[in-house]
């Protein structure tokens, strides 16, 4: 029995617009006291009309672009009708029959995932269940969202979990959402069924699921439970119905909510009050021009570079972090650098807080340049002091007089003598290399305490082994 | 009677001290308190005393200031009732205010009652409300006409200067002809939205309804433009329409659509209608016969269209939000839900919404072609004279039937102004109606401030005894 996953994702992205997708109010819903981010529009009072928000509209362009997306220059609003308490009209503002993308691709470690379509909708309210009573709040109602649909292309929990973050990191590269999956910004729904041997299983969509680790798990769980039941009811794609079933991340299980999926009918039909939106070629280009450099082609142009794999990834994860990689590295186009910048970013620096205002290329061209009359950890250390002081770090070298200590010969001298006139401290070395701190302090003295005592440390090391 | 008056002439009273604001008021609310309980045209009468302070404290900035109004109950008005005239909205206060109010109390005019009309108009004779039937002034055993009965029914009892009415179908035009006042469906786009209970979006119109041509243009010009709270309004500049309404009709040309005039037009309308078109070539107009074969799908593309976008807009009324359920839609709403339904659900989309959609379009062509045959079209608003109470009502596909000459319009977006063109043999009004080009509102109200110059059918009130031999007032 041959089992291959087949997972689909639907991604929403809570756009980080400073007002709602159909009105004025403030966007910002998290942690604000309920209600208070509201207005006729969007409360869906009566007589109250939905005026779109152009920054969303173009954001909604932004992503499809960098997702390789064909845009639609044509594009219309649509009434999603259904019946929710959160839900203030009766019907979502979303796009069905003309989104403003189609069509895109993203690779996903060497693997094309299709993208079906990106579009831009509006998001619901929240229910607040307390004491047996629901509570509405509408601050979230009206926030732009944009729902990112894949082609069910992935075919295992991790690549989902890849793809999801590969979204997340251009998402934040493009600067249009926080992206936040624990705090809702950013939500996912996968869709998996099973092909075993030559038969689908029926599909399933996967709900509330609010973390990576749960989209990995969810996923993981569905395919062993498909697994399970297509081997106790043989039930198939064809013969079954598509079911919706929650995440519940307490158990690890998912549980049925919906059956019969497929009989929805949202009664969708084009929204009267909003106007076709169109977008000329040269706008489209405008917003295309605004896109920066994206993860995938920063991590080929680093593993350019030489720069492994895990390294590149790393860069690229978000465009802050590779912004100062890039400033250091300037033209450069050597990779002994390049690694020795990586090793510092994503080392010592990585320990504190960076600004790309405050990094000097220089200083890490100096270190770089001397970094054979550095040890090692000392280079770590006066990285960390040199960004902190804003000083050359060869001047701070000169100043603790750590350059004389990487005069390793006559340091290796000394180290001799001591050894020699400490018998029975390198005998208690051999039997508890902890103790070496007397040997150190010994050869400290002996180098008039000029000596950085990490090389001191590193030399005696040599020499005992 | 001040009422009686023309907007020009109570701005010019106002400033010459002849009466003041409060005096205006005052006669409203006589004849509101002498004819409302007779007409029912009012749904939420303002108190007397509100009106008078707002009269003592208005400053004549504009010529709307100091008049007294009434607005149709689909419009939002902060701290007053909005009901639609469903008992869904009964105690409904809405905290904001409809862009058509807020320029109207800009302008310094006096809101006095919100008005009666079919519930969410769905309607053509205001009996479709919970707040009994508005009755015709001119005999009140007959309907005024709706869904915008109520207002016109108020114009035409001298309840208030002008009124604010509301035209998906023929709402304002319909009770306009039947009340014997001038009502303005203006272009889609041309006067904001924003704050008007939606029946269908895409074919709501907000407009002027008053005793003439002239009057309606002063109001549009206080109305219209573009919404920054309605991504429908039109960004085209306003005209000042009031202004315009001197040149002469003997370089235009007025359409007669043969289809409007065929089997099922009751024939003293007709006559009435095709006597507008001889006073006009009589006032140097050429008349030019035309067909528009198309004329049949009309309303069968509003009963389409419209339900299914009312079957949308009305589903927020859930009964979570606004106190009152569902169940109180009253049957008439409740089956134009259902159709709008029925036409937008899958697999029967294609057949019903998205075909009546195309048919849209080809009879916008329709229009369009028409339209460089004459400069304007002349049609009648109502098949027939009101009907009596009750007879509507009893057959519902009568009562959208009704609606034929009206319903045209919408799904096309054109304006179209009616007027009073004459009296059946028992005196009841009729109204016809010009249709132009869209954004031809100056037009229009051009021909209609003519033809009202040439005749006095408009002048005429259920009040004025005596005015029209044999006519004497039901009240």
């Amino acid at each position: 029995m041959t089992i291959t996953p087949i997972i689909g994702l639907e991604v929403h992205v809570e756009l980080k617009t400073k007002s709602k997708m159909f009105c004025g109010c403030d966007a910002s819903h998290f942690h604000v006291e309920p209600n208070t981010h509201t207005c006729p529009v969007c409360l869906g009072l009566p007589g109250a009309l939905p005026v779109p928000n152009q920054v969303a509209c173009e954001w909604c362009i932004k992503l499809g672009l960098a997702l390789g997306c064909t845009i639609n220059q044509d594009s219309f609003f649509e009434r999603k009708n259904y019946f929710y308490p959160d839900l203030a009209k009766g019907y979502q503002i979303t796009q069905l029959q003309k989104p403003f993308a189609v069509n895109g691709k993203l690779d996903v470690d060497g693997r094309l995932i299709r993208i079906n379509r990106v579009h831009l909708e509006e998001d619901t309210g929240k229910s607040q269940h307390v004491g047996g009573e629901t509570l509405l709040d509408f601050n979230r109602s009206g926030v732009p969202l944009v729902e990112i649909v894949s082609e069910p292309d992935l075919s295992s929990p991790e690549e989902a979990k890849k793809f999801l973050i590969k979204i997340q990191q251009i998402v934040r590269y493009l600067d249009i959402s926080d992206a936040d999956i624990e705090k809702g910004s950013m939500r996912c729904e996968p869709t998996v069924n099973l092909k075993i041997d030559n038969v689908f299983t029926p599909l399933v969509e996967i709900k509330n699921v609010a973390s990576l680790t749960g989209v990995l798990n969810a996923i993981q769980f569905e395919i062993d439970r498909q697994t399970k039941q297509f081997q106790e009811d043989g039930i198939t794609k064809a013969t079954g119905e598509k079911t919706t079933r929650g995440w519940d991340a307490d158990k690890s299980v998912t549980f049925l909510q919906r059956e019969k999926e497929g009989s929805a009918d949202y009664r969708y039909f084009p929204e009267p009050d909003i106007p076709p939106i169109v977008f000329t070629k040269d706008q489209i280009e405008a917003i295309r021009a605004t896109i920066p450099e994206l993860p995938n082609a920063k991590i080929v142009k680093y593993k350019a570079l030489s720069l492994s794999d895990y390294d590149a990834n790393l860069l690229a994860e978000n465009l802050a972090f590779s912004a100062i990689f890039e400033k250091i590295l300037g033209g450069s186009t050597n990779p002994d650098f390049a690694k020795f910048i990586t090793n510092l970013l994503i080392g010592p620096l990585k320990t504190i807080e960076i600004t790309i205002d405050k990094i000097n290329p220089l200083y890490f061209q100096n270190l770089f340049d001397k970094k054979s009359d550095l040890s090692s950890s000392v280079i770590k250390q006066l990285i960390l002091e040199s960004y902190q002081t804003g000083t050359d770090p060869l001047v701070l070298a000169q100043k603790q007089n750590l350059f004389q200590v990487s005069d390793t010969g006559a340091l290796q001298d000394l180290a001799k003598k001591v050894l020699a006139a400490n018998p029975q401290a390198v005998a208690d070395y051999k039997k508890n290399p902890q103790s070496i701190g007397f040997l150190i302090g010994q050869l400290m003295k002996a180098s008039g305490g000029s000596a950085n005592p990490q090389v001191v440390r590193e030399i005696l090391e040599k020499l005992l082994k | 009677m001040l009422l009686d008056k023309s907007i020009l002439e109570l701005a010019a009273g106002l400033r010459q001290d002849e009466f003041t604001s409060v005096d205006l008021v005052n006669e409203c609310y006589d004849n509101i308190a002498k004819y409302n309980d007779k007409i029912n045209a009012f749904i939420t009468i303002l108190p007397r005393e509100t009106a008078i302070k707002h009269a003592q404290s208005v400053k004549l900035t504009s010529p709307l200031s100091g008049l007294p109004f009434v607005i149709k109950d689909c419009f939002n008005t902060s701290g007053i009732t909005t009901t639609a005239a469903s008992h869904v909205l009964k105690n409904y206060i809405a905290p904001y205010d409809a862009t058509v109010y807020k320029k109207l109390l800009t302008a310094g005019a006096i809101l006095i009652g919100k008005m009666n009309m079919d519930a969410w108009g769905h309607g053509g004779s205001s009996e479709n409300t919970d707040f009994g039937p508005v009755k015709n002034p001119w005999d009140t055993t007959r309907v005024a006409g709706g869904s915008s009965g109520g207002p016109a029914a108020a114009i035409s009892a001298r309840m208030a200067v002008f009124a604010i009415g509301e035209d998906t179908g023929g709402s304002i035009r319909n009770p306009a002809a039947w009340c014997n006042i001038t009502g303005l469906k203006v272009t889609y786009g041309r006067v904001s939205r924003y704050g008007s209970i939606a029946y269908a979006s895409s074919f709501d119109t907000v407009g002027p309804m008053a005793k003439t041509a002239q009057d309606c243009a002063i109001v549009l010009e206080t109305i219209a433009g573009v919404d920054p709270y309605d991504a429908t309004s039109s960004p085209i500049s306003v005209p000042s329409y009031s202004t315009l309404l001197n040149k002469k009709v003997s370089d235009l040309t007025i359409g007669i659509p043969d289809e409007f005039f065929q089997a099922g037009l009751d024939p003293e309308v007709k006559t009435a209608v095709l006597k507008v078109a001889e006073d006009l070539k009589n006032a140097g107009a050429k008349i030019k016969n035309l067909s528009m074969p198309l004329f049949d799908y009309g309303l069968a593309i509003y009963y389409l269209i419209g339900p299914s976008e009312t079957s949308s807009n009305l589903a927020r009324y859930d009964g979570i939000r606004y106190g009152q359920g569902r169940e109180f839609f009253t049957d008439e709403t409740t089956r134009r839900i259902l159709i709008g339904t029925y036409a937008l659900s899958a697999g029967y989309y294609d057949a019903y919404y998205k075909k009546a959609q195309q048919v849209r379009t080809l009879f916008i062509e329709e229009y369009k072609k028409a339209l460089t045959k004459c400069s304007v079209l002349l049609q009648p608003i109502t098949p027939t004279q009101p009907p009596k109470i009750g007879e509507l009502m009893s057959d519902p596909l009568q009562n959208f039937l009704a609606d034929i000459y009206t319903t045209s319009q919408n799904p096309i977006g054109v304006p179209s102004l009616a007027f009073p063109c004459g009296f059946t043999k028992t005196g009841l009004p009729i109204g016809a109606q010009l249709v132009g080009p869209m954004f031809s509102e100056d037009l229009l109200l051009n021909i209609g401030y003519q033809y009202q110059q040439l005749t006095d059918n408009h002048l005429k009130s259920p009040l004025s005894k005596g005015d029209l031999e044999g006519l004497k007032p039901k009240l």
